[in-house]
């Protein structure tokens, strides 16, 4: 961070000088007690009526899973031939959730788009909770779930091994690494911040709690500049994480048989559209937490600006991917591939098709525009447009391609049941319940890392003297 | 990886698990006795097994 | 270890004591004192603490170091995540037929309405478990129906009565039959009739102790009662021949075959699909190959096999088949003496759509073949069509069908008179043996409030139904694998024996009147065994033994019966009738259903789930509306009908029927019981749409079909019936065959990055050749019973979650009104690149080194990835447990070489491993290699046509290793690499080409 802290050449065209990342006067001190205090202060009424219903939802859920485990997966629509579907839908939906927060903590920060440092803590809590929700479906979703550690390579008296040739066993040790990873980076950025908050809380538990969390941390020079190292070092792990991950899910479709699935553009078209859901919904979390928190003076219109820049480009990724899909059904004259394309815009499910490539594709372009880039109602309908379009996006992979494949005599019509909604109403549950929590607890932004971006952070040539 | 010798990590942590357990269920179970002058509970009765019997006078093919 | 004892006065001599309760002198340490190991003598001191007696706090220190060795047994066993199933024991006596482990097979023999099935029993640990046909007998060779094969179940039906009932009450035989020999003896006594109604009598042994009976009480009458049989057949019979007959299809002998609605492919005769296959299975275009005409209003497994094949509703087949008559008395094809058909123009009947080129190759093939055609027509069919069947298989002589006198049976018309007999209270008492007339009389309301006027009766049958609810006593009857009994069949004399001891207190039918006959004075043996033995001992020819037959199954002797003379007279009346039938409004054609029969199998929940051929529906009879009336009347797939004819009505859901004839419907008999754990409420009960007239009881003019709102969820196992003009059936007209047999397609050579698998010892592989297949699905149901497939339900099979591990597909080509239908088994291909194989995380599917694609059900944790990955989608999966809750007596029926698979496992077709590795460890026990043809598979060894072979590719002299490079041959899907093991030869259709060859 302090690294990049270079001093800027004397006489740089006005247009080129990076504007101010905060709005008003924000000073470290003014930072501290803004972030900082969320945690020392009572939660509002409303905190408390969304806990209730998100903990509602997520309750439900567990009873569907409860319901699920006792009875078997046969409580759910899945039949043959479409072995998977909410399942897996949900798997990849929240998987790709997560993406934002990875892309935005490690990956701009290697670029360093100092724009990030303001949501970067907020989007990697929430790829932490997606990953979470994610995880349920892999461990709920096979037919004996009591057996499932068997997906993991272990030593045992009976000399079975695990078939490295699977993707789902690739998709195993991805997640798994996604997840440390992401919880690493997350918490070792946490650490100056907890420490912060140690020094401020006048609560014995409270800093007990934090003194734990903080391990240690003094702000020495030396702490700095291993801190410095380690997030960097994490920060590339995790950039890798980001192509790696999605790209592994993609696998489980791409290297199968199934038409439709057996395609190569499946995981740079998988990661574009991780990101693509997952800028959405931090889009969403961060326009209602910038309104509730009162943190319009930190997480700016500019933020949302950006994120709805990136958003914009993802939808075009996307429609490029979906032409692609098109075009290889044409192109390759396979009568299986065309068929399944055929499915996806005139088929049982055309519905869905259309829902996606309007969702994912057409409205997204309103963004185009500045304003709406500028309208919380505009940009919310759009995400909310976006979220729902990539969940049917991979309804559209999963249920269409199975439902019809090679031999006719096997197609059939595949309909989810009360349970598989509500599973996935209780990982939304899960997800914003995860999110409130998180929201009281610990500090929502990165207050060590916005400070360096601050107006007056660097030392410059207009006579101000930085303090840090 | 099949060695013999290796105790498995599970029966390790099973036996930890159940020993305790059964022996604290049996001393509870001297704590509160059940009343005494209860007649003793009837077995419950077995589910009923269909006598499998051969064929008499039957002549088999093979086997 | 702490010890308060117990206060006590001071002694005066020393007294040494062992434990507490020797020094309190109680009984047990008295007795403890002399047996040291008396179980729980142990000291009780261990408990001293709490103060009380050792007896009452039961916890002595061998409690404990009980509790301390069982936390240690299950710790050990707690690896184990399968829940206890039971103690293995051992046999104390063993019995001396029984090795564990080793199967025995019996000799037996399945009789269905006039039909018998010879078969050969397999029995593990003293249970039957499969059936397949008997290979001895000179017809079936080792066939039979899937009916016979899933009878096995009905053994081990829990809903089967276990002992004698009588007003609702459980009591012994002995007073069960005092209550009915007190009634018979009164009956004799004052001379009042009893009637018999009892199912066809085709025993010879049977049907003497019939007579017996007769004789010892003369009032008896005796109907044999078949509901779906064909009471049209019946007539038509005795107006042909003057007298019942049964008529068997001799194929090999048939050139050309006209079918008048006969669906004598549909599984029930193996016989004809032996003849059937064995003309289809061609090498090359130079061998004969047989043609199939079918004229016909339902589409019937027939109807999909035919070469030709020409919608013609039922009520105007009789004219149709009358046409053909004169147009070949035309033609130098005399008429027998006495037949007049000058009540029949010449030409194709007015309002029947057959092309006239059509009709002239109909005429000259069978004019040409002579007798070599035989002219075949459905049970069901109004009479006229049987009548002028019979004429035209006079006129040529054909001789591709034996005719052959038979035991007549009670028609509709029969029956009603017997209900006015019981009304007008003319019986005494009836009997009921092994019909259930209170389900299939049509008037079921005057049926039963005439039964309600006879004073006694008594029902003798395996599970309490509709007629055992109207009778007073109750005597339960043995499963025909504990029976003894005996057939004639055409070419032998088959012999039933019993393959276990009875599971309950049962008897058979025989014995309870052998009974009889003694308590009315007369003689009998004390068993149907000796009785049967002695009948046998009479007739045996030199050089046979009982044993030898019995170990044999049969005894082989053409029969005796008379070939019965064809009465020309007959015909005039016939043609009349015929010329005239006509039919308003729609026509409903009732027929018994696939799995159901006539009602009797509805219980069995393996029939009951295997997909009727045709509709593909499990667990539902609904109305098959043709495509222009479902057009006409707004008919949807699954749309709820209202179906009503004379003041019968049914709500019925509605599937749509290519092929079907214009204005034609139908519905399957059988379903619709009230009674019986599986069989109530599944489907709809048709009988009440029975005519009374039984020259055309099956064939009902005037019905009426409306929509009655709503939609049912249908059970079908396929919901789509077109192949998308994709590569997945091939079929071949006999002159493709001849000049293009690899058709238009083409396979660019598959080239693989990755070197093939290599098999050592064997390369194990399957040919199906689609000429043969049928579609009958024996090989379903053999498959069903081998493996121990679960039965899911009609709810499941809405699902999309049928078990079945191989299936039969069916699918629909060209016009819908007359489609082309290909049938195609469909199960695990065991390809060599398998695409489920290498995406299982955990191993669980893997290849074997002779070629098998294998599960681990125990490694399996359900990730069903492989089914996704399955192009042909022949993985199962448990999407729930189906198996675990059955107890005794459904799991008697089980494999016992074959695991039962747990919930949120997959499973699939095993290419029957189980029987592989036996026949490889018997030839290695006697040091030889594996013959080819001794493995084999349950489908295929069912497969009636001999569609199915399986053997080692490895071999190149064997059968399965020479017919892979057949012309015919190709391989489903090949195009995405997987490298089936399974090889499918084009289906061949042979239809009249105009100038072609004609069969002569």
């Amino acid at each position: 961070m302090r690294a990049d802290a270079a001093h800027l050449p004397g006489d740089i065209p006005e247009g080129l000088i990076e504007p101010s990342l905060t709005v008003g006067k924000v000073t470290p001190g003014s930072l501290d007690d803004q972030v900082l205090a969320f945690p020392e202060t009572r939660p509002p009424k409303q905190w408390y009526i969304g806990l209730a219903i998100t903990l509602t939802a997520l309750f439900i859920g567990l009873g569907f899973i409860g319901y699920t485990f006792v009875t078997g997966i046969g409580v759910w629509g899945n039949n043959s031939p479409v072995f998977w579907a909410f399942d897996i839908i949900n798997f990849v939906f929240w998987v790709g959730i997560g993406h934002a927060g990875t892309l935005i903590s490690a990956i701009l920060f290697l670029f360093r788009k100092r724009w990030r440092n303001a949501i970067a803590r907020f989007a990697e809590a929430m790829t932490i909770f997606a990953v979470m929700c994610a995880v349920i479906f892999p461990l709920i979703h096979v037919g004996r779930p009591w057996v499932a550690f068997w997906l993991f390579p272990y030593p045992n008296q009976r000399a079975l091994w695990t078939n490295f040739r699977s993707p789902l066993l690739w998709d195993v040790f991805a997640v798994n690494t996604y997840f440390s990873v992401s919880l690493m980076f997350w918490y070792l950025g946490l650490i100056p911040d907890i420490a912060s908050m140690r020094d401020r809380t006048t609560s014995k538990l409270r800093k007990t709690i934090y003194t734990v969390l903080a391990l240690g941390w003094r702000g020495a020079a030396s702490h700095w500049q291993h801190y410095e190292k380690a997030y960097l070092l994490l920060a590339g792990l995790a950039t890798g994480l980001v192509l790696s991950v999605h790209s592994v899910v993609s696998f489980d479709f791409a290297t199968s048989v199934v038409p439709g699935w057996h395609m190569t553009i499946f995981p740079p078209y998988f990661v574009a559209g991780a990101i693509f859901a997952g800028f959405s919904m931090v889009v969403i979390v961060l326009v209602v937490v910038r309104e509730t928190m009162q943190l319009k003076n930190l997480i700016t219109m500019r933020h949302l600006d950006v994120m709805n820049k990136v958003i914009l480009a993802m939808s075009c990724i996307m429609g490029y991917s979906y032409m692609m899909e098109g075009f290889t059904a044409w192109y390759s004259m396979n009568e299986y591939l065309h068929h399944g394309f055929m499915n996806i815009i005139t088929g049982t499910y055309g519905w869905a098709g259309w829902l996606t490539i309007s969702c994912n594709i057409f409205i997204p372009q309103i963004l185009w525009f500045k304003k709406a880039r500028a309208s919380y109602f505009w940009m919310i309908f759009v995400a909310i447009g976006v979220t729902i379009g990539m969940w049917f996006e991979r309804f559209v992979i999963i249920v269409i391609s199975l439902h019809q494949d090679y031999l006719p005599s096997a197609w059939r019509i595949y309909k989810p049941t009360m349970t598989d909604f509500g599973i996935l109403l209780g990982t939304f549950g899960l997800f914003f319940t995860l999110v409130l929590i998180f929201a009281r607890v610990l500090p929502v932004i990165a207050t060590t890392e916005v400070k360096a971006i601050l107006p007056d952070a660097q030392p410059s040539h207009h006579g101000d003297d930085a303090h840090v | 990886m099949a060695d013999v010798n290796r105790k498995p990590m599970m029966d390790r942590a099973a036996a930890l698990v159940a020993g305790p357990f059964l022996l604290g269920q049996r001393a509870l179970s001297l704590v509160f006795q059940p009343d005494q002058g209860a007649p003793p509970k009837t077995l419950k009765e077995a589910p009923s097994r269909i006598t499998v019997t051969p064929p008499e006078h039957a002549i088999k093919r093979r086997g | 270890m702490k010890t308060r004892l117990p206060e006590h006065g001071p002694l005066e001599t020393p007294q040494y004591w062992r434990t507490l309760e020797e020094r309190l002198e109680t009984p047990e340490a008295q007795r403890a004192a002399h047996d040291e190991f008396l179980p729980g003598a142990a000291p009780g001191t261990f408990d001293d603490v709490h103060g009380l007696p050792p007896s009452q706090s039961g916890f002595s220190r061998r409690d404990f170091l009980g509790l301390v060795s069982a936390t240690a047994a299950l710790a050990a066993t707690v690896a184990c995540d399968r829940k206890g199933q039971g103690t293995v024991v051992p046999y104390t006596r063993r019995p001396v037929e029984v090795v564990p482990g080793v199967a025995n097979y019996y000799a037996s023999a399945f009789q269905e309405g006039r039909r018998v099935y010879p078969v050969l029993v397999k029995t593990r640990e003293g249970r039957p478990i499969h059936l397949t046909g008997n290979d001895e007998h000179p017809g079936v060779k080792g066939k039979t129906s899937p009916r016979t094969m899933a009878d096995v179940l009905r053994l081990y039906d829990p809903d089967r009565l276990r002992a004698p009932k009588a007003g609702g009450r459980t009591l012994g035989w002995a007073e069960a039959e005092s209550q009915l020999h007190a009634v018979l003896t009164g009956a004799k006594a004052t001379g009042k009739p009893v009637l018999l109604i009892s199912g066809a009598v085709v025993s010879p042994t049977r049907k003497a102790l019939l007579a017996d009976l007769k004789a010892a009480l003369p009032t008896l009458e005796h109907l044999a009662f078949e509901p779906a049989a064909g009471d049209a057949a019946e007539e038509a019979a005795k107006a042909s021949y003057g007298q019942a007959v049964d008529l068997q299809p001799r194929l090999a002998k048939a050139k050309v075959i006209l079918s008048l609605g006969a669906d004598f492919l549909n599984g029930e005769d193996p016989e004809s699909l032996a003849a059937w296959g064995a003309k289809r299975r061609l090498k090359n275009a130079h061998e004969a190959i047989n043609r199939l005409w079918v004229l016909e209003g339902p589409l019937t497994l027939t109807g999909t096999n035919a070469d030709q094949r020409v919608p013609v509703a039922p009520s105007r087949l009789g004219a149709v088949a009358f046409a053909l008559a004169k147009e070949l008395s035309t033609k130098a094809v005399s008429l027998p003496a006495g037949a007049d058909l000058s009540a029949i123009a010449v030409g194709v009947p007015q309002g029947v759509d057959i092309p006239a080129e059509t009709w002239s190759n109909l005429v000259k093939d069978l004019q040409h073949a002579g007798r070599n055609a035989v002219v075949l027509c459905g049970a069901q069919m109004p009479a006229e069509v049987h009548q002028a069947a019979h004429l035209l298989n006079a006129m040529l002589g054909s001789e591709a069908v034996a005719v052959r006198a038979a035991e007549p049976l009670a028609t509709v018309k029969d029956l009603e008179g017997a209900v006015q007999g019981m009304a007008a209270g003319h019986y005494a008492a009836l009997i009921f043996w092994d019909v259930n007339p209170a389900y299939a009389f049509p008037r079921a309301a005057a049926w039963q409030e005439a039964v309600a006027k006879v004073p006694f009766r008594a029902w003798i049958g395996q599970v309490e139904d509709e007629t055992a609810a109207q009778c007073q006593v109750l005597l339960p009857e043995n499963h025909w694998l504990e029976n003894w009994g005996d057939f004639t069949t055409e070419h032998a004399e088959v012999l039933q024996q019993p393959t276990i001891g009875t599971l309950y207190d049962t008897r058979q039918g025989e014995d309870v009147f052998l009974g009889v006959i003694r308590a009315l004075g007369g003689h009998a043996p004390a068993s149907y065994h000796v009785y049967l033995q002695g009948r046998w001992q009479q007739t045996l020819p030199l050089g046979t033994t009982f044993e030898q037959a019995l170990h044999d199954g049969l005894v082989t002797s053409e029969s005796k019966a008379a070939t019965p003379a064809f009465k020309g007279a007959s015909v005039a009346a016939a043609a009349q009738h015929a010329a005239a039938s006509k039919s308003e409004g729609l026509e409903l054609v009732l027929f018994p259903g696939f799995a159901t029969h006539d009602g009797r199998h509805a219980n069995n929940s393996w029939l009951q789930e295997t997909p009727d051929p045709i509709t593909k529906m499990t667990w539902d009879n609904p109305v098959s509306v043709s495509v222009q009336d479902a057009k006409a009347l707004g008919i949807q797939e699954g749309d709820f009908v209202t179906l009503s004819l004379e003041g019968a009505t049914l709500r019925l859901p509605a599937v749509i029927q290519p092929g079907q004839a214009k204005g034609v419907i139908t519905l399957a008999l059988g379903y619709g019981r009230t009674t019986g754990g599986v069989a109530k409420g599944v489907g709809a009960n048709a009988y009440p749409f029975m005519g009374l007239d039984p020259t055309r009881a099956n064939v009902r003019g005037g019905a009426r079909l409306a929509k009655a709102g709503g939609k049912k969820d249908l059970s079908r196992t396929q919901s789509h019936h077109r192949m998308e003009g994709r590569d997945i059936v091939r079929s071949l007209t006999m002159d493709e065959f001849a000049h293009n047999p690899k058709g238009h397609y083409h396979m660019p050579e598959l080239v693989s990055l990755y070197e093939d698998q290599t098999f050592p010892d064997h390369k194990w592989g399957m040919v199906i050749d689609l000429a043969a297949c049928v579609g009958c699905s024996a090989c379903v149901v053999a498959c069903q019973s081998e493996n121990n497939v679960p039965v899911v339900g009609p709810e499941q099979v809405a699902r999309g979650r049928e078990m079945h591990w191989i299936r039969i597909d069916r699918y629909y080509e060209g016009e819908l009104e007359n489609p082309k239908v290909v049938h195609q088994p469909m199960l695990c291909q065991h390809c060599d690149n398998a695409p489920c194989e290498n995406v299982c995380p955990v191993n669980a599917t893997n290849h074997s080194p002779d070629g098998l694609n294998q599960m681990a059900y125990n490694r399996c944790v359900g990730t069903r990835y492989c089914g996704n990955n399955c192009p042909y989608k022949v993985r199962r999966f448990n999407f729930l447990e189906y198996t675990a809750y059955k107890t005794e007596p459904e799991i008697l029926v089980n494999n016992p070489e074959v695991t039962v698979r747990p919930r949120g496992v997959m499973e699939k077709c095993s290419f029957c491993v189980q029987r592989i590795n036996d026949v490889k460890i018997r030839a290695k026990g006697d040091g030889r290699a594996i013959l080819d043809g001794e493995v084999t598979t349950a489908c295929m060894a069912g497969c009636p046509s001999d569609a199915i072979v399986f053997g080692d590719l490895k071999d190149p002299k064997s059968k399965v290793a020479q017919l892979v490079n057949a012309s015919r041959a190709y391989r489903v899907l090949e195009e995405v690499g997987a490298k089936p093991a399974i090889t499918y030869l084009a289906d061949l259709k042979n239809p009249a080409v105009e100038g072609g060859p004609h069969a002569s």
